[in-house]
């Protein structure tokens, strides 16, 4: 049992629709990732597999059965929360072991379990504390323990990282990686955190108000965004949008915002002709140009930096594009201060052009 | 202006050491007032267990004795060996009151009343448990169609003056034939002390987090068993505050008692300890000592949870 499907599924709190027609199906021992903002419905989705919450329309299926209404405790599910959830009352070791005490593993076989979890998670010497008397870090391992004993055929977890300082959250990253490889299950993930998505998922579903928005994995969903969206919750600093119109010209469909002019390579230039005339959002990612030496109209960007801000191994500098201001990534040779003019070229294999209506990408989806 | 000029130019060092003075002011003077507040509260509970070593004649001297000058186990005895002479109409007269020696007829009663109450109380309690701690569970942890209402309710209840109630109840016990019986009790009991059980219980409930209760399900429990195995642990400075607040209401109940009971079958200490102002004399030195027995079972119960109390009493309105 480990595929996971989800059939027109809706969850209302009372007039708030948390999750909107669901179709979803997560595969056998996939790492699957719930991406979104605050509020979109992640924990919602997860706590209805793990059977927390009821669903209000459709069906949910772990393989062939339909488990709709079957309770937390009959499935074969883990759980790692955002707050962790430890039992304050109990120590380490119990907090980890319960979950096999609640299903009647017997003494040896929970001892050996929690001190071989204990063990990999670098907690062996906690296992008498109260959660009370334990660091952010090592609670989280805690709570990481108490759903790895259980060996569930699904593994899901709530942010478990928000809560840790950024130096432990990028190396638990590589320990849940890790694990996953290890255990063989599969993994339910919700973060608000992309950079989190890009770097653990086989496969991102990214989600706003309830909606599924795309699904994909994290190249498609960082490449191929397909609406607006999606290709500005990825991307740290975001991608820069202009607004402006496709214009035709002897070059093909170019975008044209003001004085400022892009052209497109021809496939993509192809695609764009039934949309001439239409009002458009031109997306560049910061890190799509490089540095040379003359402007080039149509092919390249330039202006005025305004700002310099170095990031030790790169650098970011910003400057004003027709009124809106736009951040590009550059490499530590360039030396560069405010008031310099630059111009740089475009990587125009990766330009996005979004419906500036219905903020759908031209490009794909 | 010398002067002056001098007081601005030296650096006063009045605020640089703590003042030793002021400091041993300050604890006297909180000392002295506890002291005060003390003989406040344990004044009347001191006099209460000294006058039932007394005799009526010494108990009624002037000025009072804090400590008995002639000790006497004559209002013990009566209570618990049935020692006394009974006066009735007859001989009421016999003695002069203030020789001491009277004995309320009912001191035979004070036993088996306390008995009842005792019953009442505990099953009170239990009943209490069994009640409120899966109504305060389902009511913090679980949603469903009017758990709100159903909160307010329950607690809206506890507006109405128990003299209001008095007339209904008396209705609905008459009607199951439970007059003079000690489930009338029971049953009244319940209704006064089951809401702030909820009440104290659900808040304490609601403190918890959610997902504590979200895991424990993962890990296997039934709504049940995650109550018991993970709520009520965690719960325990409140259980132990809503079983002494059940108890002792039940213990020092009046009003109910007095309707429903007729007979020692069913009658409690109050209404005993009261019974023995209306008797044919009053003997002050007995009626102490009934006060004396009646309040051992609450301070042994307070003393053996002492340090849950105050915890529990807060636990619901301070998150942690
Ligand atoms: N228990 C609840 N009662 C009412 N509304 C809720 C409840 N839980 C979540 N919601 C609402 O449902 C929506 C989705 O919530 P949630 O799944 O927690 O989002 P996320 O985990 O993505 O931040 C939000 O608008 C939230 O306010
Ligand atoms: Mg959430």
């Amino acid at each position: 049992m480990a595929r996971i499907l989800f059939d027109n599924v809706t969850k209302y709190y009372a007039s708030v629709k948390a999750v909107d027609n669901l179709n979803l199906e997560i595969k056998d021992k996939e790492f699957l990732v719930l991406l979104g903002p605050s509020g979109c419905g992640k924990t919602t989705t997860l706590n209805m597999i793990a059977g927390l919450e009821e669903l209000s329309k459709g069906d949910i299926y772990f393989d062939q059965q339909i488990v709709n209404f079957m309770p937390p405790h009959i499935r074969d599910v883990a759980m790692v929360f955002q707050s962790y959830a430890l039992y304050p009352h109990k120590n380490v070791f119990e907090n980890i072991g319960f979950g096999l005490k609640m299903r009647k593993y017997d003494t040896a076989e929970i001892d050996r379990r929690v001190r071989d979890a204990a063990e990999r998670l670098h907690i062996e010497h906690l296992l008498d504390r109260l959660p009370s008397q334990l660091s952010g870090g090592q609670r989280q391992r805690v709570a990481l323990g108490r759903a790895m004993v259980r060996q569930p055929s699904v593994f899901l977890m709530d942010e478990p990282l928000s809560n840790l300082d950024a130096a432990l959250r990028i190396s638990m990253r590589a320990e849940i990686k890790q694990l996953h490889h290890s255990m063989q299950t599969t993994f339910v993930y919700v973060t608000h955190d992309q950079a989190e998505a890009l770097t653990l998922a086989d496969r991102i579903v990214v989600m706003k108000d309830g909606v599924v928005q795309q699904i994909g994995s994290p190249d498609e969903i960082y490449e191929r965004p397909e609406n607006l969206f999606v290709g500005s919750f990825l991307g740290n600093p975001p991608i820069n949008l202009l607004v402006g119109e496709l214009v035709s010209d002897n070059a093909g469909v170019i975008f044209q915002k003001g004085r400022f002019k892009m052209e497109f390579q021809e496939e993509i230039s192809t695609k764009l002709q039934p949309h001439i005339g239409k009002s458009v959002t031109l997306g560049i990612r910061p890190e799509d140009v490089n540095e040379q030496g003359a402007a080039v109209p149509g092919l390249s960007v330039s202006g005025t930096v305004n700002t310099v801000l170095p990031m030790g191994s790169e650098q970011y500098v910003s400057m004003t594009i027709e009124g809106t201001e736009a951040f590009f990534r550059l490499g530590k040779e360039h030396k560069h201060k405010g008031g310099d003019n630059i111009s740089l070229d475009i990587n125009r294999n990766r330009l996005h052009v979004f419906d500036q209506e219905t903020e759908r990408s031209l490009l794909w989806g | 202006m010398t002067l002056q000029s001098t007081k601005f130019s030296v650096p006063s060092e009045k605020w640089k050491y703590k003042s030793k003075r002021s400091e041993r002011t300050r604890s006297a003077v909180i000392f002295i007032a506890s002291i005060f507040l003390l003989i406040y509260v344990l004044a009347p509970v001191g006099w209460l267990l000294s006058s039932s070593f007394q005799s009526e004649a010494e108990i009624v001297s002037v000025p009072p004795h804090w400590l008995p000058h002639e000790p006497t186990m004559e209002n013990f005895n009566a209570i618990f060996f049935q020692e006394f002479e009974e006066v009735t109409y007859e001989t009421r007269r016999k003695v002069d009151p203030a020789a001491g020696g009277y004995i309320p007829s009912t001191a035979k009663d004070l036993l088996p009343s306390m008995w009842n109450s005792f019953i009442i109380s505990v099953a009170v309690v239990i009943l209490n448990l069994v009640v409120g701690v899966p109504a305060a569970y389902a009511m913090a942890k679980i949603r469903f169609w009017g758990r709100q209402a159903s909160v307010y309710t329950i607690l809206t209840t506890r507006v109405i003056p128990d003299i209001a109630l008095v007339v209904p109840f008396f209705l609905v016990i008459k009607n199951l034939g439970l007059l003079d019986h000690v489930m009338s009790l029971i049953i009244t009991y319940l209704a006064i002390t089951v809401p702030f059980t909820v009440f104290i219980l659900v808040s304490y409930f609601e403190s918890l987090p959610d997902e504590l209760d979200k895991a424990a399900r993962v890990d296997g429990c039934s709504r049940l068993q995650t109550l018991i195995q993970v709520f009520l642990p965690l719960a325990r400075p409140s259980l132990v505050a809503v079983m002494l607040f059940a108890f002792l209401t039940s213990w020092n109940e009046f009003l109910l008692a007095l309707m429903f009971t007729q007979t020692i079958a069913s009658q409690t200490l109050p209404i005993i300890v009261a019974s023995f102002t209306s008797d044919f004399t009053i003997s002050f030195s007995f009626i102490n000592a009934a006060g004396v027995v009646a309040i051992i079972p609450p301070v042994i119960l307070a003393l053996f949870f002492e340090r849950y109390i105050v915890s529990g009493l807060t636990a619901g309105a301070v998150k942690g």
